[in-house]
């Protein structure tokens, strides 16, 4: 009886920390690394929202880059700054496009 | 940033708050450290690259797409509206050729404060 | 439903722009080439193939010292012999264009099978694939020789850029080009016009800028700056690159849609190319 219920409690505990051990795994090493790739996959997301529209500005693609380098080495400070960046003109970006969606003839060309 | 010009600046941010216009930026009186800093920003190609179009006193190989800088205080009540001007010149007019160095956040909020100190003392 | 109301959006925008563009081509390029007819009095028509030289004296001297040993020589010659020589299949490049080599002066041109805009480069390349061979690469490289043997062989011919009335898609590509040609881009927020019609003639720094109007009269053409040839695409992207905006693809259709109404602008003008310039 007695060595059936300590058999019990390994299990519960080998299930137990087990677990726990295979979620910590599974939800990445830093809360801060997912976030930070949260984030550029955000900027992606604006970026490819602005190439929609053909708005997309020169080095959005590179700082992208930079950001996925940077969050690969740990240096979350730097990833963040960069795919904030790349989000923000995106969003510029796209805006730019979309006043322009009609075109407007320059006055001075005289018809 | 020395310590004498962020007491300047603590200074000038008690007078803003006792004149109640706390957007305003700096005291009126130029700062010439921030002036010689805006004069750098202005003349890089990778920053205001002003030169580009303003011929202005200083500056070498100037375009002439736009007009030149000097007697700003005469064609601009303030700095205020010099930096709107700056930050966005297609709100005054939507056909310029200048950049909207505010909007586009081509210089940052700081960056354009201190390019603004250069062009009024002009 | 979400793709549907994006389908609705897009026609809505494309409804923007024939509703904005009510002039025809024609009026277009009246309106452009007036345009510069006003701001050069002094500077004929013919002038304007020879792009910033038309208008900048100081520049012109030097440029025509460089075209007295032109830089380009050679790859007219490479061109020849890629001309000439068979593909592996023992066809050449007569056999894909009976009226070759001058044959610049068809493009770009619009191609109703395909519906889309045919370049020069393009339809080579098409030329070459259908032998066999390896497309050529759209911007730097031997693209350049082959264009650069058609270009001196066409010299003298005249810029003339159809847009055919019985396929409304081809009316449709070049309102899009020159939508593209007016459009602000990039960080800097400057279109095409804002450098080439707007301020053309005025100083950027100590470059003057070039009028648009014979812009496309000379490609290819051996950049100083470059230490090379490079086509009109290279140079396009070029532009778009310094106005901190994200380039197009060379050959892709924004670029062909903008060569179409860049080339239509120019009509009338003398082809000129192969060119040379800082």
């Amino acid at each position: 009886m007695q060595n059936k219920m300590i058999g019990y409690v390994m299990i519960l505990a080998v299930l137990l920390f087990g677990g726990l051990s295979t979620a910590q795994a599974a939800k990445a090493p830093n809360p801060e690394a997912a976030k930070v790739e949260r984030m550029i996959a955000d900027a992606d997301k604006a970026r490819k929202r602005a190439a929609s529209v053909e708005g997309e500005w020169r080095d959005v693609g590179k700082m992208l880059k930079k950001a996925k380098a940077a969050l690969a080495k740990g240096d979350y400070k730097t990833a963040k700054k960069l795919a904030a960046k790349a989000k923000s003109q995106s969003e510029m970006g796209y805006i730019q496009a979309v006043a322009q969606k009609d075109l407007k003839m320059p006055s001075y060309l005289k018809y | 940033m020395t310590i004498s010009t962020k007491l300047l600046g603590m200074a000038s941010a008690g007078v803003l708050l006792a004149g109640q216009l706390a957007l305003v930026p700096v005291a009126s009186a130029s700062d010439p450290s921030m002036v010689e800093e805006g004069k750098a920003l202005a003349f890089t190609r990778k920053k205001g690259n002003c030169l580009a179009c303003h011929i202005m006193a200083g500056g070498k190989a100037a375009g002439n797409i736009a007009p030149p800088l000097g007697a700003m205080q005469s064609r601009y009540k303030s700095k205020a509206e010099l930096k709107a001007q700056i930050a966005d010149a297609t709100v005054k007019n939507p056909e310029t050729s200048m950049p909207p160095f505010g909007r586009h956040k081509i210089l940052s909020d700081a960056e354009i404060d201190k390019v603004v100190e250069f062009v009024w003392s002009l | 439903m979400k793709h549907l109301l994006k389908k609705i959006a897009m026609l809505a925008v494309a409804g923007g722009i024939a509703a904005s563009a009510q002039a025809s081509p024609e009026a277009d390029r009246e309106a452009f080439q007036n345009f510069y007819k006003n701001r050069f009095a002094s500077v004929p028509m013919e002038e304007y193939p020879n792009g910033v030289y038309s208008i900048d004296p100081v520049g012109r001297e030097n440029w025509e010292a460089i075209e007295e040993f032109p830089p380009y020589e050679t790859f007219i010659d490479d061109g020849q012999e890629m001309w000439e020589k068979p593909f592996a299949n023992g066809k050449t490049y007569k056999d894909c264009f009976a009226d070759g080599p001058a044959i610049a002066g068809i493009y770009p041109l619009w191609d109703k099978k395909n519906g889309m805009v045919m370049t020069l480069p393009l339809a080579l390349n098409k030329c070459r694939e259908a032998n066999g061979e390896k497309p050529l690469k759209y911007k730097k490289g031997a693209i350049n020789a082959i264009t650069s043997y058609i270009a001196f062989a066409s010299r003298g011919q005249k810029t003339n850029v159809i847009i055919p009335k019985d396929d409304p898609r081809a009316l449709e590509a070049y309102e899009k080009g020159k939508k593209f040609y007016y459009t602000r881009r990039g960080q800097l927020n400057f279109s095409c016009a804002n450098c080439h019609l707007q301020n053309a003639g005025m100083k950027i720094r100590s470059e003057v800028l070039g009028p648009a109007l014979g812009h496309t009269t000379h490609f290819p053409i051996y950049r100083s700056k470059w230490g090379g040839m490079g086509t009109l695409h290279r140079r396009v992207t070029g532009c778009n690159k310094q106005v901190r905006a994200k380039p197009f693809k060379a050959q892709g259709e924004q670029y062909r849609n903008l060569e179409y109404f860049l080339t239509y602008m120019s009509n009338g003008l003398e082809l000129n190319g192969p060119g040379a310039r800082k």
